[in-house]
């Protein structure tokens, strides 16, 4: 039988680590929420986008800009790859890390060149494992990444695909569709294959819009009034539906890694429950056993000197 | 007497969802200004102050292009940033201002990007120094 002393020693400390992973499933979920609330904010954004595009679109407008068009070259890509910097979240930055290899070595065979960018210390440190080094990387992005920051990233994919150093870019990130479902997922975000903006929502999709305004499009009336025309402001919309995209993939990102936290620290505290359970039954029964043993002890010397 | 109901939007929170009399956005070429039964209007914003008023009271922000929607008394602006102009800061301005000069121009596309930035930069100077 184990010793009694042992086995309560253990005991304690699964009871420490018990309340460090409670304690680390209560910040997620305040976390959680707190991304939560930011990624509901910023799909107002790209819902109101979606309006004004399929406003335009209804103006008879042909929906065709430089970013919406494939390249015939097929020089330079770029994949990004969203982890997160710190562990402990079960698989979210393994299945990643699974999807981006893979997809990256399709898009080198395919690609003259292809750019790694990584952000989280653990994609980093996952893919400079399998002796991928990243090109960029990026660790200042937590549970609320900055529009600024995004956009100051976005900025430059778009001035080098503009200038032709940029023909794909694809994005690896956890989409987050339901509190209950994370997808690590690969999206080409350049060139934009269509402007529904982030929603899949098939019914919405500007380049259909365009077909059926195309026939009402003769008398080309529209109830908008363009300022300047509506070209130009087409012209600033695929941009600033591009750097939303971007941004929401950063802010799925954000949500996905803390519900993957707060299940895997969830799961983590009733395994530990669990444990304290079976080491506090063994206790007792060394404990028991131990007593049983010494008064046995005592009744055997009793009867000796008797 | 009607009113409008302003919202305005960027990707990281909504900073304006209110009943409003009168709404003056930067386009990209001048001040244009929203009282309540405009006609239906999809604009082009530029850099520079954005004003609501409400009763006598009157909020200014600082907007970072982007577009304006009007629609049946809805006027919705979607920017990149919206800072109340209480908030910025006139030397932090400046820095930028003179951060953005010093940008090198050796191509058109990079003289570009600098008058963007340097137009930007001037107009959250301006905003800054009358708020």
């Amino acid at each position: 039988m184990a010793n009694a002393r042992a086995l309560d020693k253990r005991r304690k400390s699964v009871r420490n680590i018990r309340k460090i992973t409670r304690t680390m499933e209560l910040i997620a979920t305040a976390r959680f929420k707190k991304a939560m609330d930011r990624a509901t904010a910023a799909t107002a954004y790209t819902g109101r986008i979606t309006q004004v595009v399929s406003d335009l679109a209804q103006a008879g407008l042909q929906v065709s800009h430089p970013l919406l068009e494939a390249r015939e070259s097929k020089e330079n890509a770029l994949l990004l790859v969203l982890t997160a910097n710190r562990g402990l979240c079960g698989g979210y930055n393994g299945s990643i890390v699974r999807l981006a290899i893979p997809h990256l070595t399709n898009l080198r065979n395919e690609y003259g060149r292809v750019a790694l960018e990584v952000s989280g210390k653990r994609g980093i440190n996952a893919l400079g494992f399998r002796g991928l080094e990243a090109d960029e990387s990026y660790l200042h992005f937590e549970d609320q990444p900055k529009f600024v920051e995004v956009e100051e990233i976005a900025d430059r994919y778009l001035e080098d695909f503009a200038s032709g150093r940029l023909d794909r870019l694809d994005v690896v990130y956890t989409r987050f569709v339901s509190i209950s479902r994370q997808v690590a997922t690969v999206e080409t975000l350049l060139p934009i294959g269509s402007l529904d903006g982030t929603d899949d929502d098939p019914k919405a999709k500007p380049g259909d819009a365009a077909k059926d305004a195309g026939g009402a499009a003769g008398d080309g009336d529209s109830m908008y009034e363009f300022l300047p025309s509506a070209e130009s402001i087409l012209e600033e919309v695929v941009p600033a539906s591009f750097r939303v995209k971007l941004f929401k993939c950063f802010l799925d990102a954000a949500v996905s890694e803390q519900i993957a936290r707060m299940v895997a620290m969830k799961s983590a505290t009733e395994n530990a429950g669990e444990m304290i359970k079976q080491l506090s039954m063994t206790y007792n029964r060394a404990r028991q056993s131990q007593i049983t043993g010494e008064i046995m002890e005592i009744i055997g010397g009793v009867e000796a000197l008797g | 007497m009607a009113q409008l109901n302003c919202i305005v939007v960027t990707p990281e929170e909504t900073a304006v969802d209110e009943q409003t009399d009168f709404v003056a956005l930067p386009l990209y070429d001048g001040e244009l200004g929203i009282a309540p039964g405009h006609s239906p209007l999809i604009g082009r914003l530029g850099y520079g102050e954005m004003r609501i008023r409400s009763g006598g009271n009157v909020q200014r922000f600082y907007v970072d292009g982007g577009f304006v929607q009007v629609d049946e008394n809805v006027v919705s602006v979607l920017t990149n940033r919206a800072v109340p102009a209480g908030k910025l800061d006139a030397s932090e301005a400046a820095e930028l201002l003179a951060a953005a000069q010093k940008k090198p121009a050796t191509s058109p596309e990079l003289e570009e990007i600098r008058d963007k930035a340097v137009v930007q930069a001037r107009a959250q100077l301006h905003v800054a120094k009358r708020a």
